[in-house]
């Protein structure tokens, strides 16, 4: 046998033996569990999960807890890459229908069915509804965002507008924002950037209208033949095309831009979740005090706003989901809920958390789960959710911006193609 | 003639032995072109005749391509990509000559110069796009506020909002990127031309721009065939900027075929179908490469 075959057979040999050590000694070390959620790159919520993991860790010794921060534009494509290749985080937070569809969560109907009835008591069937799929449960609610709208204190009184007498009608809207829109700042950003925020605000919207844009059972789109939905679209897009009160470069919009657009003053007002507030104190401090949160106007006896459900899922080639989910319960205990309500403004979930002080006594925190009472829940329940949010719709709002004349077309197109989407075509 | 009663009769086995050997160098570079290349591009074939939703998949045969071809969204991102490319293209060559030309002539400080030409290539382009997006930006970016300030505009402009603006927006910033490859490569060639035939050409007569014109080019002439090949073919499979600045949008006006497989495959959950646009734009860069070799065969710069 040649000189080189032999040295080739050797080192074989013992990259075999290394490997077979690593693997023993991996077996002895900690599970680990990685997390990804968009919410652990907030700075707001940055302590909050870290004491949660430490807490956990010296709980539950032998497992640990390693998390995945990523832009929350990326998000999704970060998760679906690594659940393809069969490696996803063990914990994610990403649109349940969609990723429930496409076989990347694993059902957690046998770990909640062994939970006692005072803890299954403690969730509403909303709540627990926004991570349902096809009858299952996918994931377990963490927080909510209950869509209101927002106002600089300043900008309202210096526009000589009442600020304890909010507009609640389409028509006071308007004009407030005439009002509010200066050389110095507009009245709103209207968001139709590439994410699903343009999608929520956009159906805040339609349903402050009373406005159904799908059918009940999601297989078809409606927003070029359900009156109410054409009219707030046309509404909602006016203020832009007609009204010229919105900020410039809508199509370049997200939540992040929009917030600080909002914490610098630029804009007047803002359509956002109350977790917007926190992302604003935390861009611009000194408007601690400034700044007024009202119900979204309606135009109709039948309005809702949005509401929109994270929950936090188990993936499917997750190998050890004991663990995962008494993470997730860990994470759902009062004193982290009740740190999210004060610090990252998330809007709690739990039935047992609405009479604690800090949450009962909190007159922001009421008013908006006062609206949430009355909200259609985000993600909508259809596996084409994240294409028709992130995608459809915000192609035809950027279209419409563009070509407003052209607005009739662009929503029968839209129809055409979401409801393919909804039927899986 | 001595005989050696010890010595074997040659039969080449030392060569054959010497052949194993070229094979065994070969070896790690075969295992890397199978792994990274051969390997994902079979999958990428095989997944292009499925249906492909998350984890499940159905075989569709040719539909997906079938699919691709009557219905527009491909061929408006084909003709994005032949815009943005013949432009970015014309412009890397354009410029990269001229700078080349200047650099060519520099007496001093030519080091720095050619450094400071090169920072765009340097800086990694995603890095490159988020700082263009922050300088874009209608109400806090430079841009706008040095052309406000200039009187150029009166007012800013949402370069990365409007369809038309988006477009020339990430061109610009890919010309910006990309001219500093092209001028190296014409300024290794403007160094090779002999100087005598300028010497010649200016005891001739001939002005500045015939020198160019009946030397410069004509040297050239292989380089920058090969040049703009190359670049084509860099500059079509272009996704890090435009996915970076625009996305794709605004309304697919930035959309070109790399972003919209990244859009089919994660916006849409397609996966069989990204891999369809896939194929049909290694098709299209496999005319282009196949061009290039031809023209990098030995002896062809000889015979021009």
């Amino acid at each position: 046998m040649s000189t080189t075959i032999k040295t080739i057979a050797r080192t074989a040999v013992s990259a075999l033996a290394l490997c077979i050590g690593f693997g023993g000694v991996a077996k002895a070390a900690d599970i680990v569990l990685q997390w990804q959620a968009t919410a652990l790159s907030e700075a707001q919520y940055e302590p909050i999960w870290k004491a949660a993991v430490a807490a956990f860790e010296a709980k539950h010794p032998g497992v640990k807890i390693e998390p995945v921060l990523v832009p929350r534009k990326d998000n999704w494509t970060k998760f679906v890459t690594s659940a393809q290749a069969g490696i996803a985080p063990c914990l994610v937070s990403v649109p349940v229908p969609t990723a429930a569809f496409n076989g990347y969560l694993m059902a957690m109907d046998d770990l909640w069915a062994k939970e006692p009835d005072s803890y299954k008591a403690i969730w509403s069937t909303e709540a627990l509804g926004a991570g349902r799929f096809e009858g299952k449960l996918y994931g377990m609610p963490h927080y909510a965002g209950i869509y209101g709208e927002i106002y600089n204190a300043d900008m309202v009184k210096a526009a000589g507008l009442d600020p304890e007498n909010p507009p609640k009608t389409w028509a006071e809207y308007l004009d407030w924002s005439k009002k509010l829109n200066t050389p110095e700042h507009n009245a709103l950003a209207l968001l139709a950037g590439p994410t699903e925020t343009t999608t929520r605000v956009l159906l805040s919207w339609i349903y402050s209208n009373g406005g159904k844009p799908f059918n009940d059972d999601f297989t078809e789109s409606r927003f070029s033949t359900d009156p109410r939905t054409v009219e707030a679209i046309k509404f909602y897009l006016g203020l832009e095309t007609e009204h010229k009160l919105t900020s410039p470069g809508s199509a370049a919009l997200n939540y992040a831009e929009q917030t600080v657009l909002f914490a610098q003053g630029k804009i007047a007002s803002m359509r956002n979740a109350y977790w917007g507030l926190a992302k604003v104190l935390g861009d611009n401090p000194a408007m601690k005090g400034k700044i007024m949160v009202t119900v979204p106007p309606a135009n109709s006896p039948a309005a809702k706003t949005v509401a929109t459900v994270t929950t936090t899922s188990i993936s499917a080639n997750c190998k050890n989901p004991q663990e995962a989910w008494d993470f997730i319960k860990f994470l759902n205990e009062p004193d982290y809920a009740v740190q999210m309500v004060s610090a990252a403004n998330w809007m709690p979930l739990r039935n047992d958390l609405l009479n604690v002080p800090e949450v009962a006594n909190d007159k922001v925190v009421q008013a908006f789960l006062a609206m949430g009472a009355n909200a259609v829940t985000i993600p909508l329940p259809t596996p084409a959710w994240t294409q028709i949010s992130s995608k459809d719709i915000v192609e035809a709002v950027q279209r419409i911006l563009q070509e407003p004349a052209r607005i009739d077309a662009i929503l029968a197109d839209l129809d055409k193609t979401v409801t393919d989407h909804l039927q899986d075509k | 003639m001595t005989h050696h009663p010890q010595t074997r009769a040659w039969r080449g086995i030392g060569l054959r032995r010497e052949r194993w050997h070229g094979y065994y160098f070969l070896g790690p570079s075969i295992v890397l072109i199978l792994a990274l290349i051969a390997i994902p591009l079979g999958h990428a074939v095989v997944t292009s005749l499925y249906r492909v939703r998350g984890l499940r998949s159905d075989f569709v045969g040719l539909d997906n391509y079938v699919r691709l071809f009557t219905r527009s969204e491909f061929w408006d991102s084909l003709q994005v990509s032949i815009l943005f490319t013949a432009v970015c293209v014309f412009f890397h060559m354009a410029l990269g000559l001229g700078l080349a030309l200047l650099l060519n002539r520099l007496a001093f400080a030519r080091t720095a110069v050619r450094i400071g030409f090169l920072a765009p290539w340097i800086v990694a382009p995603s890095i490159g796009a988020l700082i263009w997006v922050w300088m874009l930006d209608p109400q806090f970016g430079v841009v706008n506020h040095l052309l406000v300030s200039a009187g150029i505009l009166s007012e800013g402009k949402a370069w990365l909002a409007d369809p038309t603006l988006a477009l020339v927006s990430v061109m610009v910033v890919d010309i910006w990127r990309g001219t500093p490859f092209v001028m190296l490569l014409l300024l290794a060639g403007l160094q090779g031309i002999p100087k005598d035939q300028y010497e010649a050409a200016r005891m001739d007569g001939a002005t500045a721009w015939q020198e160019l014109r009946y030397v410069t080019l004509p040297n050239l002439r292989y380089l920058l065939v090969v040049a703009s090949t190359l670049d084509i073919i860099y500059t079509i499979r272009h996704f890090d900027i435009i996915a970076v600045m625009t996305g794709g949008g605004p309304t697919g006006a930035t959309e070109v075929l790399p972003v919209l497989i990244y859009n089919t495959a994660f916006s849409q959950n397609a996966f069989g179908r990204a891999s369809a646009v896939g194929i049909m734009l290694l098709g299209i860069i496999l005319i282009f490469s196949m061009a290039y070799l031809k023209l990098t065969k030995p002896g062809k710069a000889r015979e021009d």
